[in-house]
């Protein structure tokens, strides 16, 4: 921790001068320390080339006039005493802007930053979005930060982890198979307490309905799974949950901008769904 | 054009092939960048299946009536200025009345026109609006914070042509003729500067606009 404060008061240039607390975490304090300018630049220069063929991130860039109108629409914004540098277009600005203004030659100390900011400083909930009198979608491009951010490894420790158990299990918590199946086997025992002859069907073949549950239920709030078994029991809905993998409907991948595993995730239910012949999923929110 | 080759003065000048130009570049490059960002939108699996009509046009509409907005609700100030500049850029250079001579003597067309004073008035409300914005950039904290010297220089490419309009209508600082010279050389600039600048937001707007309405009307949001 004190070596995180020392190191928070080491300003690059090209660092914007804001007030902040330090937050110490592994994913953003060693991973800049790895970090090149040669990799930045050309990591953010391949993400900025997007602008060539990604319409909703070169449309706001080439539209928005400054008006700061979307200020107020952010709650970092409003939550810190309206400090400028919270507003959304504030954001961009200590990011976007900067990078294809220096072209992506940027420091490290300026990645961290960024990071920082896109992450932890921006929920990107699109609110922004609505107070935009040209409709501009800010959280796209911040989103694009944060796969700057994702390449570069300059992610939160948390959610890196979870990213990496999505990649290698498909599911947010490093569940694996033989665990997710047990946890149901429990769990129907448990369904069977209240209602007699409960079931959670297994892999059930042409069942109306497939649930997908977030990871967390059957890690650490396993009552749900009985909770909603019991629902489905009792409303006599004919469903059905996957033994493969793919079975998780959290997606953490999409929150750091992980395209590649967001798409195996997204590609995983609905693979399990044509496998089970299913009508429709049904996902945990 | 004839006028130029039989006299080649800096008025006939101004008053032929600059203006040829501006509109040429003016309405030739806004086409070329609409036409370059529609056919980009459509390499985008995700803006032109959920785009709809019914949702763009409530977008539009919702946005381009004062005060119909919550954010516009939020800054009452902001939104008389913003509509007062806009109506007036986009009104005052096709139905002016000196313009509309203009147009008659160019191409015989004649259309509406504002009458004299209330033309000389949204001139000057849209004078007063460009110091409202330029002052609102150097002091209020958020706009400040995001501002660059290109932000300064539109307004000042936008603030040119209604000032210089308005001082030889009134003829006062300069001779007139050489107040009017400069008035269509700032006038062209501007319609140059449309297609490479931000300015582009006049036509984009309706884009963005189309986008963000319609992907929020899918998911049963109306606009704010």
């Amino acid at each position: 921790m004190a070596e995180a404060i020392v190191e928070e008061k080491v300003k690059a240039t090209d660092v914007f001068d804001l007030k902040r607390k330090p937050v110490a975490d592994p994913g953003f304090d060693v991973t800049v320390k790895k970090l090149t300018p040669e990799k930045i630049e050309k990591v953010v220069n391949a993400v900025l080339n997007m602008r060539g063929t990604a319409a909703r991130f070169k449309a706001p860039l080439d539209t928005c006039i400054h008006c700061a109108l979307c200020a107020e629409a952010c709650h970092w914004y409003m939550s810190h005493g309206k400090d400028p540098s919270y507003a959304p277009v504030a954001k961009v600005r200590m990011t976007l802007w900067e990078m294809i203004k220096r072209k992506g030659k940027v420091s490290p100390e300026f990645m961290k930053q960024a990071a920082r900011i896109v992450f932890a400083e921006c929920n990107l909930c699109r609110r922004c979005s609505m107070y935009c009198p040209y409709g501009l979608d800010i959280a796209y491009q911040l989103g694009m930060v944060r796969r700057m951010c994702f390449l570069l490894g300059l992610v939160p420790q948390n959610i890196l982890d979870q990213d990496n158990s999505h990649s290698a299990t498909l599911n947010q918590l490093w569940i694996s198979q033989a665990d997710w199946i047990d946890t149901m086997q429990w769990q129907e025992e448990e369904v069977r307490a209240e209602i007699k002859n409960a079931r959670i069907p297994i892999d059930k073949e042409g069942a109306e309905v497939m649930w997908c549950p977030l990871g967390t239920e059957p890690k650490i709030a396993t009552y749900h799974i009985a909770r909603t078994a019991q629902i489905m029991n009792v409303a006599g809905i004919d469903w059905t949950v996957s033994s493969m993998d793919g079975w998780d409907c959290a997606d953490m991948a999409m929150f750091i901008r992980d395209m590649e595993t967001m798409q195996r995730i997204v590609r995983g239910i609905y693979e399990n769904a044509m496998r089970l012949k299913i009508k429709r999923i049904v996902l945990t929110e | 054009m004839y006028d130029f080759i039989k006299d080649p003065s800096l008025y006939s000048f101004v008053r032929g092939p600059l203006v040829w130009i501006a509109f040429l570049v003016f309405i030739g490059g806004s086409i070329y960048q609409l036409r370059n960002m529609i056919l980009l939108a459509k390499k985008e699996k995700v803006v032109y299946p959920y785009m709809s009509l019914k949702l763009t046009l409530r977008s539009l509409f919702h946005w381009l009536v004062p005060f119909a907005s919550v954010n516009w609700r939020r800054h009452p100030v902001i939104t008389i200025m913003t509509f007062i500049l806009h109506i007036g850029i986009v009104l005052l250079p096709v139905f002016l009345l000196s313009h509309n001579i203009l147009w008659r003597e160019s191409w015989g067309i004649t259309w509406w026109t504002i009458p004299e004073g209330l033309g000389d008035l949204m001139t000057i409300l849209v004078i007063a609006a460009c110091i409202f914005f330029f002052l609102r950039r150097m002091f209020a904290s958020e706009v400040k914070f995001v501002t660059f010297s290109s932000d300064y220089l539109l307004l000042v490419i936008t603030f040119l042509p209604f000032i210089t309009g308005f001082l030889a209508y009134h003829q006062l600082l300069l001779p007139h003729e050489t107040m009017v010279i400069l008035h269509m050389i700032f006038g062209s600039l501007m319609l140059i500067a449309v297609p490479f600048t931000r300015i582009i937001h006049m036509f984009y707007f309706f884009l963005t606009r189309a986008y963000m309405g319609s992907d929020q009307g899918f998911r049963h949001s109306r606009d704010w």
